[in-house]
Formats: C-alpha cells, structure tokens, sequence
C-alpha cells in the first residue's frame, strides 16, 4: 500500500494513495499550535469564544481543508505557476505603491472589488515558488558561484526593496531573508556568504540611521534600551517581559493572567500572544510550544529532503524558512531579544493573511511530500 | 539555461548541497529555537520572582484613604473641632481627555459658577496627569448622584465622599485652636528644605494642613496615618476590583483634649461685644487654661473652606484686627494692673506697708509734675489704701525704694516677660525695662545719658506705663501665682494628646515670693472689689453669696499726652483711646480661678469697662465649678432651732446641686414644694 520509488506507475497519481501519503502527525502538530493560539483567545477575552477564539478556529478549519487539497495538486503544476504567482505578486506591489490604502501610515492594502488584501502576503509564497523553479533549471556550479547568480539577487531585491517601502519592515525582512535561505541552500559559495553576511553588518548601522523611517528607528532604539520609554515604545517590550517573567515555571493558570486580563500586554491576541500564553502556562506550556515549533520545522525540512525534484527541496524548504524565521523573530520580540516588528507568532497569533499564507506554504510542504517521486521537468511543456 | 542538465552526477551533486545545507540551517534554527528557549528559562525560572512582583505592582494598586483629623475636645469632652462628612467633586485628566469638553457636561449638571470656569480648566490641565483637581465641594446628596449616574460619560469626573474640619463654635476658638487650610507650595518648600520627604498625603486634594494655634502646633498628631484601599487596575487605570482583605486601615490622628472650657470660653468673647481685647483665665490651683480669648474673633470654618479675597482683605484690614491673637500675641501697657507687682517689689525692699503717703493729686519729681489719676488726690495712703484706691502717688514715691531692677526682677518672678510652653505658639515676650535693658536697647545712641536709667522713669514703670508692656496670658499667670500664693504656676493649655496627660502646671518650684507680701497685696485687691470705695466695687460683685472676687483695675494711656491737651478719652479715635485692665481672682478666701481681661482702647477705664466682664466670666467658670456651687447653695445659717423640728422649706435647701440640675427622680411630695423661706442663694445681682 504504501508509496515507493517502485510503485506502479499511475498507483501513485491515485487519490486515495495520495491522501494515505499525507503526513498527519504534521497536520497534527499544526492543529495543536492553532488549538492552543483559540485555547489563549479564549481565555484572554474573559472566557469567551468571541471575538477571536472562534473565528480563529473557523478559519484555521478552513485553511486546513484547503492545505490538504493543495497537498493533492501535482508538484509540476506548481512549478507551471511559480512565475506567474511571481509575477502577479509584483505586479500587485507595484499597484499598492500606486494606489494602495494607507492603513496606520504604510500603505499595504489593495482593494480588488469587495476584496482586500496585502500583496506583499502572495509574495511570500512567490517568492519561494520562484526561486525554487529558477533553481531547479540551474547546475550546481552555476547555482555556486556565476553570474546568473544576479537573476534571484533581482527576485529577490525587487519585491523586498517594494514591501519596504511600504513600509512593512518586518515582512520585507521575511521575504529578503527566505530568499537569501533558498539562495544558500541551493548551493551559493561559502565565500559570498561570507562577503554578504559582512556587507549586510556594514550597511546596517547607516540604514537604520538614514532609510529607515522615524518609527522604525524608534522601535530599534528602543529596543537597545528599553527602560528610557518604559511609558511609550519600551512599554511592549517591558510589559510582555513582565508577563513572561511573571508566569513563572508553571504559570498562573488560564484566565488568571494579570498582564493579559488588565491589557497591561498590548496586542495580547496577536503579535503578543506568546507571552500571554507563557504568563498562564508558565515555562512548562511555553516550553511545549516551542518544541511543537520545532517538530514542525523539522518535519517540513526532512519532507524537503526526501523529493526527488529540485524544485521540490527548495520549495518545501523556502516555505519552512519562512515558518522558522517567523517564529523566531516573533519569539525574539516578545522576550525582548528583537525590536517590535509587527511580526506575528504563525498559527498561534490571530489573524487570517498570515495564517493563509503559511497553510499554503504548508500545503507546498505537503504537496512535496505526497509527489516526493514526481518528476518535474522544467520546461514548458512540464504541465500535464 | 532552459537546457536543463541532466547528468546523474550533477543531479546527486545539487542534492547532496542541499541535504548537508538543509542540515546546517535546520541546525541554526534549532540553534536559534533553543536561545528562545533559554531565554524563557531565564525569565520564567531564574527571574520569575522579580517580573512576578512587577506584576503585582502593575495589577495592584493602593489608593489613598486620608485618615479622620483627630478630634479636639474641651477639658469636659466637648467637641471643639471634628470632622464631617463631604460630598466632593474632582477631575483628573487623562493624556486623552477634553478638559474643556469634560468641564462643559459638568457645568450642566451641577451649577459650577461660570466664572470660575477657565481658571478650572487651567488648573486641571496644569495638574500632573491623574492627580484630582477638587471642583465644588458640600454637593448635595441629589448632586452627587446624578454625578455618579453620569460617570460613565464623564471621564476622570469622580464624586467621593471626603471628611472636612468643622469648627462647632465658629470663631469663639479661632485663635486657640486655629483652623486647617489647603496646603500651598510653600508647605511643601518648607518640608523640603528641612530636607525630608513631603508626606504623600500633603498632595491628597482633601487634604487639609494646621494654619494656626493647636492645629498647627499639633499637625502631626493630629493628623493621623494615610491607609490605602487595594484595587485592581488595568493598563488604563481604571479600577476592575477591589480587594478588601489587603487594605491598610487609615490610623487616625490623635484626639487632644484641651484646658479650655466651652462655656467660659463662649461667654467670654460674647461679653466683649463689639469691643475689642482678649481675656485668659486660668485655675490658679493647676494653671490650666479655662478660656483663652481674642475679640473680635473670626469663624475658622471660613477658612477651612477658604476666603475669597474681598473676605479676607474684610478681616485683614479691620482696625480691630480679628486675625490677630491679642491673648498671646497683643502686648499691651499693664497699667495699674501692674501695681501688686510694684507692691511686692516695695515690700521686698524692706517698705513698711504701714508707711503713709500723702497724695495730693500729683508728685514733683525733677522739673515735672506726675498726675494721681484722681487731681483731687486720695489723702493720706498706706500700701493697702493705695493699691485700693489705685494711687498713682503712693507708687510715684515709694518705688525707687525699690529701684527698678528690684521691680524687673518681682515682674519676672511672677511670669512677666517670660513665654510659656503651652504647645503653641505666637506669645510675645513684652516688656520690663531694667538698668541693663537700657544700656542695651539705647548702645547706639549718640548721647551716653541714654543709656543710662533716670529714677524719673521708674515712676512710670510703676504704675505699668512707659516701657512696660504685658500680654495678657502673662498678666493672667501673674495674678494665678498672687493668687495661688505658693506656686509659681504655669499656664497648660493642653491637657492630654491621644490619651497621654501633659505634665499639670502646679508640678513646679515654689514662687520665691513671701507669703506675707502676698497677703498684703491680695488684701489689697481684695478691697478694690468689695470695699465699698475700692476702685471696682460696684463692677465686681459676682453676687454669688460669700464667694467674693479679689481684683485690681487697670487704664493705660495708648499715646503720649501732650502739655495741654484733654486726657479725656471722650470723642477719640478709637485708635487713641486708653486701653481698659482687670485682672481677677475668686474665691478670694480660697482662690480657684485667676483672670485678666484686657479691652483694648476701651476708653473708659478698667473699673467700667473691664471689670464687668471680668465678673461676668469668673460667674460663668464659678457656677460651673461644682465644689463652689455647693458651697453657695449651701442653706443661709437659719437661728439655731431645734434640729427634729420639721421647718417648712428648710428641707429642700439641703446642699445640693439643686440649682442647676433637680434631684434626680421627682420629689415624692405629690404638691408643689413650696418656695423656701431664705431667697434663693445667687439670684440675680444686687
């Protein structure tokens, strides 16, 4: 029954086969983050299931259901629409900076009819699909060290530089950082590496001086020395520290979080949800959570490694790099080791882009493990 | 690049990079996973303590609850000052509250005078954040809650109840007691210069500081420790529970209870009237205070709710200077109120007071003529004739005898120019020249004869003019230790704070003073008020059966008598007229009770101006005093009879309290008890 390498051929295109190729201790680990973020929902609003620990779960089920139809779609049609998902993305980043809509200062919204959305969200998914499909056309040698290297430097460059100047720091972060990842995975040369990690530390400081903008910089200063505002900007870093902090070993119990009940924690449902949990579970509760982390990013990267197409690998990993990278700068932001960049704890934390854009990714995951045999041909001709 | 590659190696090479790099970053983030792990141990485990009590110090707060101001009770228990409940108002701004919005819905509700607005507004908006500017206060029950139903759309908006000082007897304690107000800057200042902490309650909005006399004097006592209500707050302050099982519990303050009698103390400012002058009494047995009074006086309560500048500037520029106390802080010339000290300073030299001195209505002294008050002149005087008759010539004489230092010394054994630790301050020192005084106040005249004491000044010293001058607490413990006649009293005016007594004023050495001139002197005194031509006979009649008052007269000149001119005080300024003395004391066979009253510029003389009311407060102190009250209720010795024989109305005259209080439980005589044959003991005057 189960899929090999020496299956029949057609056995494995069979639905049912590909359904029992789901891995679904992963889909579990993945409901248990989102059952603890509605579990915290509920908890925090008093309790009650409005407004957040319902809609959360409603929509996680939703989500759900459309990552384990994504998982069924064939790696190759994946790979047909990697550009065009691209495309459409940056497309839709130009049109934002056209004519997007100013929400809290940055335009990030687009309005298409009754729909509206940040398209920096679809970038995180074409990103990876894009560098992943550009790669798996590319040997070894080249993907190490040649001038081709320019073209994902641009893939990359193009859509970060535009969601910055959104601006949305933290998303452009994401998205910049997940490209460099798939670049240093498919192979790219130690010693550029190396030459980067060195130009990006000697750019820093002067970026953050000259380009960032006024809030941006506040947030970072902040950061570095958090007790000269404890009222202002250094508030969220201290009161999360204190939740954190004030939960102890085995935490205070649910609903009997003081920083989270009182509002003392800001965005306690969303960016800050971490720390609302670790404040009524203690270390014991948030020490699990991160470990249901882990095992997801382990899982995803070992899928990654078990397919047998390129494109496969590197999108399955471009996704979980995503995912990591999520986790630990939000994880950072709340124990006060990062700046408050509205960077939301995946799954955990409410709110629907963030979550679509990561069961999408996790689909990817999943459809890589399910096709992990498919051979993707690059081509136009690959599609059916 | 659309070729793809397709050797075997190639495919094993780009998968073989991406395995052991899929390792690496995979190790990072574990790496990266397990520094937030750490990180959770370090805060959750090593530095729980720490954040925990942050915490709590965020979800817990302790507002303050002001404690009650303690009491302040007369030597009977009476209430003199206390407190009484408050509805008040108070705002407080928040970063995003609309003063002037918020200010506006309140002006509909409760009738804030439109006036006052802006200064409102500003005094809010210059509070620090949170800090409750008071706005109205004594809402009334209705006011107060149609606030509390409108809270919610009133932010920062609360009405509380608070405890506020009332003053039951208005002004008639005013400047004993004195009165609380708001605390100012300059209490602050005053506290921080000493270099220690203001009291967190000096910035409550209730609360109120001691201005003056005892409330000053004993602020601290008085005022108790601040308690603290727990509460639960959110982030926006706002209170989300209470936790009644970690309140602290104000302490109140301490209760003091006063020497001070109400009903001696009322009667007194009541008998000044219009006129204006103080009055101190004291038991001469243990020097307490029973009643220490300034008039005119002024109603503290004014100043507890505080003045409004035409209202203040009214007793600030009033000629009669109510808020000045003129019991402590007033000194006046003593006048012939100053002669038993003389006297004693006579005797003292070794003066026979048998020794005659013919008055003739003036003395020559130098190149100048000293009057008698009387130009007829009194004839031949003795000691006690002089002090009877008050004859200025008999002093004029006889005092360099004495000599002035001899005088300045018996001025002092008695209590002059001294200031006594009666717990609060604002006495002044007065004033009894003396040869080194004189050479002292005088060093930097360019003339040395200025320095130098003329026996012609001691002729006024005697008679309690020139430089002499008094307060009037100090005249009264002169005539206390006259007429206590062993002790050198001292004058207590509180009697215990919180319980503990204060040391009483007969713990003190003996007055160095011999008996026997005291004797001669109170004879003296004696008959000024009850010989028929002493100076106050007809003004110190008490009335009060064989309790008699012992007293001496006193007028003294307020200005410099220019040759020629009237030293009559009719048709003066007020300003320019004599100020009116008596000091007193009774029982005169056991004296009880000592008093000098001193009415400024009353421009009559002592006999008619201050005597009466000295008679009329020593009555008042007198008919309270039970053991003297026995003593004049006493039945009149009837004829010696038959002690069985059933005398009509002798029964109910048996001694007892029968005047003012009935005997318990009605007489079992079902008819009224017939009136009994002696006239009532004390009626009304004769």
């Amino acid at each position: 029954m189960t899929m090999s390498a020496l299956s029949r051929p057609g056995e494995r295109d069979r639905p049912l086969m590909k359904f029992l190729e789901i891995d679904w201790v992963f889909c579990l680990l993945l409901c248990l983050i989102a059952g603890a973020g509605a579990l915290i929902m509920y908890y925090v609003a008093g309790a009650n299931w409005q407004p957040w620990a319902a809609a959360h779960l409603v929509r996680y089920g939703i989500f759900f259901v459309a990552m384990i139809a994504l998982s069924m779609i064939d790696l190759r049609v994946w790979f047909f629409f990697a550009y065009p998902v691209y495309l459409a993305g940056l497309i839709l980043l130009v049109g934002v900076e056209l004519v997007g809509d100013t929400a809290k200062g940055a335009q990030r919204w687009l309005e298409l009819g009754p729909v509206r959305f940040q398209p920096s969200e679809i970038m995180k998914i074409g990103i990876v699909l894009a560098l992943a499909r550009f790669y798996h056309g590319v040997s070894a040698e080249s993907a190490r060290f040649s001038w081709w290297l320019l073209i994902p430097l641009i893939m990359i460059g193009a859509p970060t530089l535009l969601v910055a100047h959104q601006p949305d720091l933290g998303t452009a972060i994401l998205i910049g950082a997940t490209g460099v990842a798939i670049m240093v995975l498919a192979g790219l040369d130690w010693k550029l590496i190396a030459g980067g990690v060195v130009a990006i530390l000697a750019a820093l400081p002067p970026f953050i001086f000259f380009v960032l903008q006024d809030y941006q910089r506040k947030r970072i200063l902040t950061f570095l020395a958090p007790e000269k505002d404890p009222s202002g900007d250094g508030y969220h870093i201290l009161q999360s520290k204190i939740a954190l902090g004030s939960g102890g070993f085995l935490g205070k119990g649910l609903g009997l979080g003081s920083q989270s009940q009182l509002d003392y924690l800001p965005e306690k449902h969303t960016d800050f949800i971490f720390a609302a949990l670790s404040e009524q579970l203690g270390f014991l509760g948030s020490a699990a959570v991160l470990l249901l982390y882990a095992g997801v990013i382990f899982m995803a990267l070992r899928i990654a490694s078990t397919s047998h197409s390129h494109f496969g690998r590197l999108g399955a990993a471009g996704v979980t790099a995503t995912f990591a990278l999520y986790v630990l700068i939000n994880g950072a932001m709340v124990m006060g080791m990062a700046p408050v960049v509205g960077v939301p704890m995946p799954l955990l934390s409410y709110g629907g882009t963030v979550m679509m854009t990561v069961m999408i990714g996790f689909g990817l995951v999943l459809a890589t493990r399910v096709h992990r045999y498919s051979e993707v041909t690059s081509g136009r001709g690959s599609l059916l | 690049m659309s070729e793809p590659s397709i050797f075997f190696s190639e495919v094993n090479r780009r998968q073989g990079d991406f395995n052991r790099r899929a390792f690496l970053l995979g190790g990072i983030t574990g790496l990266g996973l397990a520094a937030l792990g750490t990180r959770l141990a370090y805060l959750q485990v090593v530095e729980a303590q720490r954040y925990q009590m942050l915490a709590s110090s965020n979800q817990f707060n302790f507002i303050m609850v002001p404690p009650p101001r303690g009491r302040i009770l007369d030597r009977n228990g009476v209430v003199l000052a206390s407190n009484r409940p408050n509805f008040r108002l108070t705002v407080y701004r928040d970063t995003d509250t609309d003063v002037d919005h918020v200010v506006g819905n309140l002006a509909q509700l409760v009738p804030i005078d439109p006036a006052k607005i802006p200064r409102l507004i500003k005094d809010i908006k210059r509070a620090p954040k949170k800090a409750p500017v008071p706005v109205m206060e004594d809402l009334t029950w209705e006011q107060f809650t149609r606030i509390n139903v409108r809270a919610p759309e009133l932010p920062g908006v609360s009405a509380d109840m608070a405890e506020v000082r009332v003053y039951p007897y208005g002004g008639a304690f005013a400047h004993v007691i004195g009165y609380v107000a708001k605390v100012n800057d300059k209490d602050i200042k005053k506290i921080k210069d000493k270099g220690q902490q203001p009291d967190q309650l000096l910035y409550n909005p209730g609360f109120r500081i001691g201005r003056q006399g005892v409330e000053k004097a004993f602020d601290l006592e008085l005022r108790g420790k601040a308690g603290g209500k727990k509460v639960e707050v959110d982030a926006k302050g706002r209170v989300v529970a209470e936790d009644p099982g970690g309140d602290l519990p104000p302490v109140p303050g301490d209760e003091i209870r006063l020497t001070l009698d109400v009903d001696v103390q009322r009667r007194a400012l009541e008998v000044f009237g219009e006129e204006s002058g103080a009055a101190v009494m004291m038991d001469c047995r243990n020097g307490d205070i029973l009643c220490m009074v300034s008039a005119p006086a002024f109603d503290a309560n004014g100043f507890v709710r505080g003045l409004s500048g035409p209202e203040y500037r009214a007793l600030a520029q009033y000629e009669r200077n109510p808020l000045l106390d003129k019991a402590l802080s007033g000194t006046y010339p003593a006048g012939s109120t100053f002669k038993p000290t003389t006297a004693l300073a006579l005797l003292a030299a070794g003066v026979n007071p048998k020794e005659r001195v013919v008055c003739t209505g003036g003395y020559h002294y130098g190149n100048r003529i000293f009057h008698c008050w009387s130009p007829r002149g009194h004839g031949g005087q003795d000691m006690h004739d002089a002090i009877k008759n008050s004859c200025d010539v008999y002093f004029y004489h006889m005092c360099n005898r004495a000599g002035i230092d001899l005088i300045h010394d018996t001025a002092n054994k008695l209590g002059f120019q001294q200031i006594f630790d009666i717990g609060i301050p604002g006495q002044t020192r007065g004033l009894i020249p003396s040869k080194a005084w004189k050479k002292e106040a005088f060093k930097k005249a360019p003339n040395p004869d200025a320095r130098v004491w003329h026996l012609g000044e001691t002729l006024s010293v005697a008679i309690g003019q020139g430089a002499v001058t008094v307060n009037c607490l100090q005249l009264c413990v002169a005539t206390a230790r006259l007429a206590n006649a062993r002790k050198a009293l001292v004058p207590r005016l509180v009697k215990s704070v919180g319980g503990k007594e204060l040391p009483s004023g007969a713990a003190v050495p003996d007055l160095p003073i011999p008996k026997e001139h005291l004797d001669i002197v109170r004879a003296g005194m004696a008959a000024v008020a009850n010989d028929t031509s002493g100076g106050a006979y007809r003004q110190s009649q008490l009335g009060l059966g064989d309790v008699l008052m012992a007293g001496k007269t006193g007028s003294a000149q307020s200005r410099d008598y220019k040759p020629g001119e009237s030293r009559k005080n009719a048709g003066l300024t007020w300003s320019k007229k004599d100020h009116n003395l008596f000091i007193a004391f009774a029982p005169y066979d056991n004296p009880r009770y000592a008093l000098a009253v001193i009415v400024q510029h009353g421009g009559i003389s002592g006999a008619l101006a201050a005597a009466p009311r000295a008679r009329e407060i020593m009555r008042t102190a007198l008919l309270k005093d039970p053991e003297i009250r026995a003593r004049i209720e006493k039945p009149l010795p009837l004829p010696e009879l038959d002690p069985n024989a059933d005398v009509e109305g002798a029964a109910p005259a048996l001694p007892a309290d029968g005047l003012a209080t009935p005997p318990a439980g009605p007489a079992p005589t079902p008819t009224p008890a017939p009136e009994p044959a002696a006239p009532p003991p004390g009626g009304p005057g004769r």
